[in-house]
């Protein structure tokens, strides 16, 4: 476990240092900054155009790094001959491709991290789609509803303030609430959890391109990697075009249009093998701050959490049988 | 100490993946506190079986141990130094944080002193806080060796060392080994230089064609070289190649090659 840690720690630094790895994380920063220029386009809903282009960026961007990082994080190491020290060591295959891994699902946890930072600070910027946190949004509280508030201070403290002789006269002055010192923003709840599902996403389609740069060369498996991703983004999307379209006509259920059996069958084969990546986009419920239930996160994220393990397992097993020379 | 026993090696090459056979029914004793020498032309299979020892590569038949672990075993490599040939590190990271890490996969404690003894032996102490891919590739010969030295290992393992050294990277090389030689450390390298034999080697195995043709010490082999220039007077120590030694082995790898 140790020897995982120190080569997560080991990998991640490495990754740190890559130039693909800060390229696509300056590209990512300077849209994510851009996409105020863009929302300008618009004359309403200019908030949602932000918050639909910035995840767009951080997503794809997150995405490349997972695949092109991922395609390479071994393969490179085998091609230069860096892994013969490592793995000549009294250390096991599987214990330095999970360090090796691992360090590339921090640098993805880390530029998603930096990407969201830089994204929540144009939105605080522009005073848009952020949300006042718990203990911290009492002062807008106090601001904006100060007159209510006062009133029902006083109606409730009235008896117990008769009997201690103290004169109520309703002053906003006395009555004022405590003023919190200053007030903290955050993003809303389905922002957050897209941030997470970006996470998880790329991760995941990093395991399928490590996996592929097992068995193939590093161009294929980025290759592999992308189409892998698209199919898995549009998949769910044509298993609903192919099924057939039914109404109800007299009470009765009657088939409008049917697609061709075997176009069905094979739709369905490849919804059914290939991940579905569809289930992490949840842009429109962050534009719309729609918030996601705890179930669909959950789901979600134990479906890409096993998906990635699955994934991992074959790598480790194609890893261990490999020669290397 | 390391055993390979029977231990074959193919690989399947093009796209009808036709068998190619790398090393053929090797077997081989290295022994405890010995330098042992593997030599051989090019593509003879040196690397391949060192790369069967060190576990890289699995065989395709026979087996390999090492102090009684099976080579693909990783307990195997508790006590195993290896230097490959042409090592390299990732980018951006410096000779310090590049050692430390492989400090860590040992399954014993390194201090710091430690650390630094191995840079000092292998001359690369000074450039501890440059970045590895700034260094030369003797300097990242040099890294690489403190890397396997690292932890004082019983058995090294040495890939072609002194194979696009300078000639002063290469004698201080040599004399690197020498200083491990006299530590007793089993030493088990690769080389094509026949000049390498005499000065480095108790034992000297050679390959040609994936197949051991000779594995002896060094002075019966010595006797054996001697009487052979005893027999082949006319056109000795002309050439390349100036000892019987020499001469000696470089016919026997030209007459295998030839068969």
């Amino acid at each position: 476990m140790k020897k995982i840690l120190y080569g997560t720690m080991y990998s991640f630094k490495e990754i740190k240092n890559l130039k693909i790895f800060y390229s696509f994380l300056m590209f990512a920063l300077i849209l994510i900054s851009g996409s105020y220029f863009v929302s300008q386009t618009s004359f309403i809903s200019q908030g949602r155009i932000m918050v639909d282009f910035s995840i767009f960026a951080i997503s794809i961007f997150n995405i490349f790094i997972g695949i092109f990082i991922g395609a390479s994080v071994v393969y490179d190491d085998i091609e230069k001959k860096s892994v013969f020290l490592t793995i000549t060591r009294p250390i096991k295959r599987t214990e330095y491709l999970a360090g090796r891994f691992l360090g590339l699902a921090a640098a993805i946890i880390f530029s998603t991290i930096i990407m969201m930072l830089i994204f929540y600070f144009v939105l605080l910027i522009m005073h848009k789609f952020i949300v006042p946190a718990g203990y911290f949004a009492g002062n807008v509280k106090a601001k904006a509803g100060i007159v209510s508030h006062i009133k029902n201070k006083r109606v409730k403290s009235a008896p117990a303030e008769k009997n201690s002789g103290k004169n109520i006269t309703g002053k906003l002055s006395i009555v004022k609430p405590a003023a919190k010192p200053f007030t903290f923003y955050s993003l809303p709840q389905p922002l957050i959890i897209q941030a997470l599902f970006i996470i998880i996403e790329s991760i995941f389609i990093s395991a399928a391109a490590l996996l592929f740069s097992l068995i193939t060369s590093k161009a294929l498996a980025s290759i592999f990697a992308i189409l892998v991703f698209f199919i898995g983004s549009v998949s769910s999307r044509m298993n609903d075009l192919v099924k057939p379209v039914k109404k109800i006509i007299n009470g009765k259920v009657v088939i409008m249009h049917q697609a061709n059996h075997a176009l069905m069958s094979i739709v369905h084969f490849i919804y059914t093998v290939l991940p579905n990546f569809s289930i992490f986009n949840i842009s429109s419920e962050a534009a719309y701050k729609v918030n996601v239930s705890a179930g669909i996160i959950f789901y979600r994220i134990v479906y890409g959490i096993c998906y990635t393990a699955l994934l991992f397992i074959i790598s480790s097993l194609i890893f261990a049988r490999k020669d290397i020379s | 100490m390391i055993d390979i026993m029977n231990a074959t090696k193919y690989f399947r090459v093009g796209f009808f993946g036709t068998k190619k056979t790398a090393v053929e029914n090797l077997s081989l004793n290295i022994e405890e506190g010995k330098v042992t020498g593997f030599f051989g032309p090019n593509g003879a299979g040196k690397s391949t079986t060192i790369k069967m020892v060190v576990g890289l590569i699995n065989p395709s038949g026979g087996n390999i141990k090492i102090k009684g672990y099976p080579a693909s075993d990783c307990r195997s490599r508790l006590k195993l130094g290896y230097l490959p040939e042409n090592p390299s590190f990732p980018r951006g990271l410096k000779g310090i944080e590049i050692i430390n890490y492989y400090s860590k996969l040992l399954d014993k404690k390194i201090n710091k002193d430690e650390i630094y003894d191995a840079l000092k032996l292998a001359g690369i102490f000074y450039a501890k806080n440059i970045h590895a891919h700034k260094y030369s590739k003797g300097m990242t010969q040099r890294l690489a060796l403190a890397v396997s030295i690292l932890g004082d290992p019983e058995i090294l393992i040495f890939d072609e060392p002194l194979s696009g050294l300078d000639p002063v990277g290469r004698k201080e090389f040599k004399d690197i080994i020498f200083k491990l030689k006299k530590r007793k450390k089993t030493i088990f390298f690769s080389s094509h230089v026949l000049a390498d034999s005499k000065e480095l080697c108790d034992r000297i195995a050679v390959l040609v064609n994936g197949r051991l043709i000779k594995s002896e010490d060094l002075e019966d082999i010595e006797k054996e070289a001697a009487s052979y220039a005893e027999e082949k007077k006319d056109n000795l120590l002309t050439g390349e190649y100036s000892t019987p030694l020499e001469v000696y082995l470089y016919d026997l790898m030209l007459k295998s090659r030839k068969n």
